[in-house]
């Protein structure tokens, strides 16, 4: 088997593949910058070992046929939900949200594995929904696969991280062909409700719910966080400061620096450039990934491709805007290079689905 | 398998509309960065800049005030002060329990400053308690992490080295107040000290010095990483004043259990030899920030301690006045000095009669003899024959109802009155009764002390009048490059020296003759001369009792030596009774320190004796004291 994989090297994927490993790689050199001479001094290695696991993780992934797991699939689901439930009433706090697992020295988050697992879900649902238009009881089914998980973390409570499944039912309601009509319904459904229920409340219950979606907010108040990251973003230019050379970063003006703002952070010290880089590695990774879907042999290749690559590139688009102010702060790490085990290994075992998927688009077994 | 295909065709149509999304999504990302990285770069940069470096002021040491002899009067000590920068402040409240739990400060002042600090941007450090003890500074930095909002700033404390001596010249300081901040162009800051009243406030530019600046690089906890560059403080000049520290705590302590004020000027000068204004204050309880009794206290006492009466309070001249009437009346050639008036204990004008501090009466006086009496019907005839006009010249003359210039802030003109000033203020034609009234000294006229200090410079020295002054000398601390005073007269009523003689020589007899009114304050060896006055504060008709708050007040005006005068001294005590025994004896003490002469007086040497007239005493006489003004240069 080893034999096949390695003589079968030129069917995994360069350019996902490339793209990947360029923006851990890169991950790795701005976490050592972001954390340089602090008391996080160490974390680029833990980064780094972090990465060599995600790594492990991807290449398993590919060698592990993704039917088998589509067939699986469920009580994989199910089984992933558990870690969730159990965080939910044993979980201890960290940063006031119940959403990590310590074992030895490193802390995981259960959700991020969950995310994976819905992905497979969902792609084994659409493998036998083939309608040419959504029918209701996939709807239902589809909003149960997604809305389940979502809860569980919703509740930890993790806005942030519940809304990275949000991707999941996007795509599983336009590439499972939703009618427009019901967009439309929905649409309404959404803002009447959010509408009435912002009329209806008082204001201190607002600012409960607003205090229980997003508990950091106001640790420094995020009105602080968003205008020194613009400054750094701003500050850097065209050629940035120079690596390792950002005031913003260097002096510590920049809130979390090393996981959800490391955009902020390469931005001031390679600037414009470097921003191009990062930006333009993930679009060369997500586009290529939609080639691959078009490609897959099955449609559950197809929708599996699509639900872990649509995943990506919420966090990407939400992490990029909130870097300068045009979404609010969320706590969405930006995947490979954020700081951050969970994220980096589980976005490597999602990557190392899409090059499965490739990789056994000629295969017969 | 053919709906498969179709269905593949229509999921890929789809693929294809995502894949032009996600590619529209990331150029307009790339969009948002180029506009925020590439357009509004420099606007960014210099935000990040301003992030990074902190200018953080150097006060300049304030420059330390010393009497003409050098002795230091005011200078610096090193306080420590509480800082709250509020920016680091968890919740307000927490900080105030610990400044009022653990450093026991009051409550209210806390409470008023925390609020105060609330107008200004959180980045700001804010005062909220000064002058710390050393235990309070130790707690402070040891309780640090808990409460990093705290800081510990090291000034330095104005030290007023002598108290309450010369306090209303030397003046204080105090927080600058918001008109003062927003009025000054140099831009003084909240919580900058800034000099009130006194010569504090006059050389507040001389005083303050520059202040420089360091531009630190700190992190996002304000904690400085390193230095980028420092321009120094420039320190304020040292200042020498005019005061004699020795004259003028010898009248300090004449006047600890009595109200009102004393002046020595240098008659030649202008100089400010000791300025007393009783009761005073001490002005370290406004750098100690005044509590709230000490203010009470302060601002309740009746005879308002912070006011400066040498300057600030215009009293009747009384008697004292007289002297300035002959002077003015010979210059004008409408007295003949040898004339005699009779005084039968009283006079009669205009149906009206007026007393003679004498009820039996002085008999015939001529005008050197009514100067060394005191005697009041020679000046109510004298100024029958002069009139309130020719009064009023004569007192300008001698510069007063006008500001005499001095160096001190609030200075009030006083008031000479006329027909036209009747008319214009009073709205009513001037009583002619009145102006016999002023002609002795009472009625409407009101001079400050200084006032009288200056005129009887003037009439000393030949008719010029000095502007009184404070600044002596300045010193720039680095450079030793030095300022100092120019000496400014403004032209009085000049007179014959002989004739001056006669006014002199009758101020000489009241010390010095036997029958003068301040005979007993003579000084023996010295020839000084002087007039008293007691100022009426309820007219002798009245019928209210001369006690108390009625109680007439004493002066006091003298100068010495006669023939070459090298000090003035005007003494005033509110409602002290007469100048004779009240006023003159401080006088006698400052002429024997200044002049080292012992304290028992004997008897007068030559009676009669006219020093000034004598050509060759006059040419013998030393060359005029300068010596203080040489020292400066």
């Amino acid at each position: 088997m080893i034999a096949r994989v390695l003589s079968a090297r030129s069917r995994f994927d360069p350019m996902v593949l490339g793209s990947a490993l360029s923006l851990s790689l890169l991950g790795i050199l701005f976490v050592a910058s972001a954390t340089a001479g602090g008391r996080l001094a160490g974390l680029a290695a833990r980064q780094g070992i972090w990465v060599v696991a995600g790594i492990g993780l991807m290449f398993a992934a590919v060698l592990f046929d993704y039917r088998v797991l589509l067939k699986i699939s469920f009580p994989i689901y199910c089984a992933s939900l558990v870690p969730l439930l159990y965080l939910l009433f044993f979980g201890e706090r960290i940063a006031n949200v119940k959403s990590w697992i310590r074992f030895g020295g490193f802390q995981f988050q259960p959700a991020e594995l969950a995310k994976i697992s819905t992905a497979l879900l969902l792609a084994y649902l659409f493998e036998n929904e083939d309608d040419g238009r959504l029918r209701p009881a996939a709807f239902v089914k589809l909003g149960a696969i997604v809305g389940i998980p979502f809860l569980l973390v919703f509740l930890q409570p993790d806005l942030g991280l519940a809304l990275t499944f949000l991707p999941l039912l996007g795509v599983g309601l336009y590439f499972g062909a939703m009618p427009w009509k019901w967009w439309l319904v929905m649409f309404l459904i959404v803002v009447l409700f959010c509408g009435g229920a912002w009329f209806l409340l008082k204001d201190y219950q607002k600012q409960r719910i607003g205090t229980f979606l997003n508990p950091e907010q106001d640790l420094l108040g995020s009105g602080y966080q968003v205008r020194q990251s613009k400054i750094a973003v701003g500050s850097g230019g065209f050629f940035g400061k120079g690596f390792r050379s950002g005031t913003q970063s260097q002096l510590r003006f920049l809130p979390v620096q090393h996981t959800d703002f490391i955009l902020a952070v390469i931005a001031e010290e390679w600037g414009f450039l470097g921003v191009i880089l990062v930006l333009g590695l993930f679009a060369a990774l997500l586009l290529r990934a939609l080639t691959l879907a078009q490609a897959a042999r099955d449609r559950g290749g197809v929708f599996l491709i699509l639900a872990l690559a649509g995943m990506i590139f919420f966090s990407v688009l939400v992490n990029a805007s909130m870097m300068i102010g045009l979404l609010p702060t969320t706590g969405i790490p930006l995947p490979l290079v954020s700081y951050g085990g969970s994220s980096v290994a589980t976005t490597f075992l999602a990557i190392g689905l899409i090059l499965g998927v490739e990789y056994r688009r000629f295969a017969n077994a | 398998m053919l709906r498969v295909r179709e269905n593949r065709r229509e999921l890929s149509r789809r693929v294809e509309i995502a894949r032009i999304a996600v590619g529209t999504v990331f150029a307009l990302l790339a969009i948002a960065y180029w506009f925020i990285q590439i357009v509004r770069g420099e606007y960014y940069f210099a935000l990040s800049e301003n992030n990074r470096i902190r200018s953080v002021k150097i006060t300049a040491p304030r420059g330390y005030i010393f009497d003409r002899g050098g002795v230091a009067l005011v200078e610096n000590e090193p306080a420590y002060n509480l800082q709250l920068y509020r920016r680091e402040a968890k919740n307000l409240s927490g900080s105030e329990e610990f400044a009022v739990g653990v450093l026991r400060l009051p409550p209210e002042q806390v409470h008023a400053r925390v609020e105060r600090a609330l107008r200004y941007p959180e980045f700001v450090a804010v005062p909220i308690a000064e002058n710390l003890g050393l235990e309070e500074v130790a707690t402070i930095e040891a309780r640090a992490p808990e409460h990093p909002e705290f800081a510990v700033a090291v000034s330095q404390r104005r030290l007023y080295a002598h108290g309450v001596v010369a306090a209303h010249a030397l003046g204080y300081l105090a927080e600058a107040t918001a008109d003062q901040i927003k009025a000054s162009p140099d831009g003084y800051a909240m919580g900058d000290w800034i000099g009130q009243k006194g010569i504090e406030a006059t050389y507040e530019p001389l005083l303050a010095g520059v202040n420089g600046e360091r531009r630190v690089v700190v992190d996002s906890h304000g904690r400085e990483i390193a230095e980028q560059n420092q321009i120094p403080a420039r320190p304020g000049q040292n200042l020498f004043v005019t005061i004699d520290l020795g004259l003028q705590r010898i009248a300090e302590e004449y006047f600890r259990e009595r109200v009102g004020s004393a002046v020595v000027l240098d008659p030649k000068t202008g100089e400010i030899l000791a300025l007393v204004s009783s009761p005073s204050y001490d002005p370290n309880w406004f750098t100690r920030r005044v509590t709230g009794p000490e203010w009470s206290g302060l601002l309740s006492d009746p005879h308002h301690p912070l006011q400066n009466r040498a300057i600030q309070n215009a009293f009747s001249p009384g008697s004292t006045f007289k002297v300035f009437l002959a002077y003015g009346a010979l210059a004008l050639g409408l007295v003949d000095p040898e004339a005699r008036t009779f005084c039968p204990g009283h006079a009669t004008f205009y149906g009206r009669t007026f007393r003679c501090h004498k009820k039996e009466g002085h008999g015939w006086v001529n005008l050197r003899d009514a100067i060394k009496v005191s005697c009041d019907v020679y000046f109510y005839n004298l100024g029958h024959r002069l009139g309130i006009d020719r009064i009023a010249e004569i007192a300008r003359g001698f510069g007063f109802g006008e500001q005499t210039g001095v160096d001190l802030q609030f200075e009030k003109s006083g008031l000479v009155p006329s027909e036209d000033w009747a008319l214009t203020k009073r709205h009513a034609r001037w009583y002619p009764s009145e102006t016999i009234s002023v002609a002795i000294g009472q009625g409407p006229v009101l001079v400050t002390p200084l006032q009288l200090a200056r005129a009887l410079s003037a009439l000393a020295e030949g008719g010029r009048l000095p502007t009184p002054h404070l600044f002596f000398a300045s010193q720039d601390s680095r450079t030793g490059a030095r300022l100092r005073y120019t000496v400014e007269t403004k032209p009085g009523i000049p007179l014959a020296a002989e004739k001056a003689a006669i006014v002199k020589n009758g101020m000489w007899a009241v010390l010095n003759e036997p029958g003068g009114t301040a005979y007993l304050s003579r000084v023996a060896g010295l020839d000084a001369a002087g007039k008293t006055g007691t100022a009426q504060v309820v007219g002798h008709e009245s019928g209210v009792s001369a006690r108390g708050q009625y109680e007439d007040h004493a002066w006091f005006i003298g100068f010495a030596p006669v023939e070459d005068p090298q000090m003035v001294v005007v003494v005033f005590v509110e409602n002290g009774g007469h100048g004779s025994a009240v006023a003159a004896p401080l006088a006698k003490r400052l002429f024997e320190y200044r002049f080292g002469k012992k304290t028992e007086p004997p008897p007068p040497s030559a009676p009669g004796l006219v020093r000034a007239s004598n050509p060759a005493r006059k040419a013998l006489a030393p060359a005029p004291d300068r010596l203080p003004r040489a020292e400066a240069q």
